[in-house]
């Protein structure tokens, strides 16, 4: 890849970066070694891209994704968004950055707070950021609703999540994660615990959104498939390292490394008989 | 005879908006050493019927007609003690969830010795740790680690300790409900290998559950699509997967990303599942069906033979038979 000149047009970048987890200290027992979640990883995402992060469980894809929202903090290296890096980030600008930066998490039947309407669930980041006034937030709020499929978005203002599907549920996830028109979004397994119906049509919902907004994405999945009907480039992540990086054709149809070609090689298909 | 065969089959639950009929007028057969696989979304009746055929239904439920003949019994009539010499002896299930089908304070080699002992309880030590052997070699566990305990174990191996105790006492049948569903797509991979092999050595019966199209593909030799508590499409896998005739199969098959059907996904425009509650002879599906017109609409749909092995449960026989155009 030339770097120089899709260098300027990068919006995330993480230059070695290395996650470590400290096993929990417990009386009498002789601590063990740290767990590497990720070892030195180098990756860049550009602006307006859909960028797919494929792995399998313990690789180490959902930990960059919550260094990315901030969640956590790297052990070593440095993230840069927008040229910044963020570990620099405190008070007025870190909140500025968790405007920018959105997460849609796995499981919608966790992510959701059941105590909170669906109407309280999306208003809540325009509260906490202090945008606009009570009624242009509502107004905000049943447009987003209607925007990712929950229309019409008055008649579901006032619902609880348990009166809502799985597919509904991470539809209001994802109004969450847009209503502040965010510039990254971070989907971690979005449609992992949904059906292939419902999946399909969330897939369809977050092209739109990102054709609408001009968003960039990180998407993280084990599903090779997936990966590939959504993204522009794919990374393919191992035990904490970065294995490969391509573009999403690319690393379907000439797989470099022997673990893509694993991994490709045990993906669900219609194979009859193996 | 078959060895399995259920005739008619509804099972209704108890709710507090009335009776839901999760599986509604169900029948199918399962020879000796066959496969059979039951697809559908969440809610479609599937794992219903799983408990059904372990006597497992929850207190709410209740089987409203029907008959499951299994080896020249039928199961429904049976009483609990009954149940009990049946269940293990001679249909067994493979739980979805591994980590929680074992008992965390117990060996892994206890916990399978005791479905043993339970069914066969005169047998002699020698007996039983070669049965233990046969059963670990069969599903690739290192003998070293029988007596491990579960959490001294990857999430692949549980799951095929589970195989293992299902398989403890030689059952004619086995259940399989979601096996795979917990584990990433390696391990994934190497469990279906393990049921496949396994269930083609032992000559055992199959019945293998899963919302995964592709991971039953892979499983069963013959499908049944299920959608809102009924069979709408049964057959070979290779009618089922080639050419679909239903029209939910191949809204079912169209919106499934594998990498080899990458060209023709369709997003379908699904609606939720319908009212279970109320009882209807009507289709279920025609609320989302995209061949269905309004001539549809009030008909109460048949079973259409496309071979003596396909067949599919529709009100349309013409655009049954033509299949779509889709072939």
């Amino acid at each position: 890849m030339e770097k120089t000149d899709t260098k300027n047009r990068l919006l995330v970048e993480l230059k070695q970066v290395t996650k470590a987890y400290a096993p929990k200290k417990r009386w009498f027992v002789r601590s063990s070694q740290p767990v590497l979640a990720l070892n030195s990883i180098d990756l860049g995402i550009e602006h307006g891209e859909v960028f797919g992060l494929v792995g399998q469980s313990g690789s180490g894809k959902t930990t960059t994704g919550r260094l990315l929202a901030k969640l956590e903090s790297p052990t070593a290296g440095e993230i840069y968004f927008d040229k910044t890096p963020i570990s620099q980030l405190k008070g007025v600008r870190l909140k500025a950055y968790r405007s920018r930066v959105q997460m849609i998490f796995q499981d919608p039947y966790q992510s959701l707070n059941p105590h909170l309407s669906i109407a309280e669930t999306v208003l809540e980041p325009l509260m906490v950021q202090g945008i606009g006034t009570r009624d242009t937030r509502m107004e905000k709020v049943v447009h987003t609703l209607d925007l990712v499929g929950l229309s019409p978005g008055e008649a579901f203002c006032h619902r609880y999540p348990h009166q809502l599907s799985g597919g509904q549920r991470q539809r209001v996830a994802i109004a969450r994660a847009i209503v502040l028109e965010p510039q990254f979004i971070v989907a971690d397994e979005p449609t992992s615990m949904l059906d292939a119906t419902i999946a399909i049509q969330l897939f369809k919902l977050l092209q739109e959104i990102k054709e609408t907004f001009g968003m960039t994405f990180l998407f993280i999945t084990h599903n090779l498939a997936a990966a590939r009907y959504m993204c522009d480039r794919i990374a393919v992540i191992h035990e904490g390292h970065i294995v490969e990086v391509n573009t999403a054709e690319n690393i379907i149809r000439h797989p470099e490394h022997p673990y893509t070609k694993k991994l490709i090689k045990v993906q669900p298909g219609f194979k009859y008989g193996r | 005879m078959s060895l399995l065969s259920v005739e008619n089959l509804s099972i209704g639950y108890q709710t507090k908006k009335g009776m839901l009929k999760a599986v509604d007028h169900i029948r199918f057969d399962l020879e000796e050493g066959d496969s059979l696989g039951f697809v559908g979304e969440s809610g479609c009746g599937k794992t219903t019927i799983g408990m059904a055929l372990m006597g497992l239904l929850p207190e709410n439920a209740e089987i409203l007609e029907g008959r499951i003949r299994f080896q020249g019994r039928d199961l429904v009539l049976l009483t609990e003690p009954q149940w009990r010499q049946v269940r293990g002896a001679k249909v067994a299930m493979i739980f979805q969830s591994a980590m929680n089908a074992l008992n965390p304070v117990f060996p892994v080699d206890e916990q399978i010795k005791e479905a043993i002992v339970t069914h066969q309880p005169d047998i002699s030590d020698a007996d039983l740790s070669e049965r233990m052997k046969q059963l670990f070699d069969l599903v690739d566990i290192p003998l070293a680690r029988m007596k491990n305990y579960p959490h001294e174990y990857s999430g692949g191996m549980k799951q095929r300790a589970v195989i293992a105790m299902a398989l403890a006492c030689d059952p004619a049948l086995i259940i399989a409900d979601e096996p795979t569903t917990a584990l990433d797509v390696i391990v994934q991979d190497q469990i279906l290998r393990e049921i496949k092999m396994v269930q083609q050595k032992t000559r055992t019966g199959l019945i293998f559950i899963s919302h995964d199209i592709a991971v039953v593909a892979s499983v069963c030799e013959r499908i049944c699509v299920m959608y809102a508590g009924q069979i709408v499409e049964t057959g070979t896998r290779k009618e089922v997967f080639k050419s679909p005739r239903h029209p939910y199969t191949q809204t079912l098959l169209g919106s499934y990303l594998s990498l080899d059907n990458l060209k023709d996904i369709k997003v379908p425009d699904m609606k939720e599942s319908p009212d279970q509650l109320t009882d209807t002879n009507e289709c279920r599906f025609s609320g989302a069906c995209p061949s269905c017109d309004r001539k549809c609409a009030g008909r109460s749909p048949e079973w259409i033979e496309i071979s003596p092995t396909h067949q599919a449960f529709c009100c349309n026989p013409g655009l049954i038979r033509r299949g779509h155009g889709k072939n």
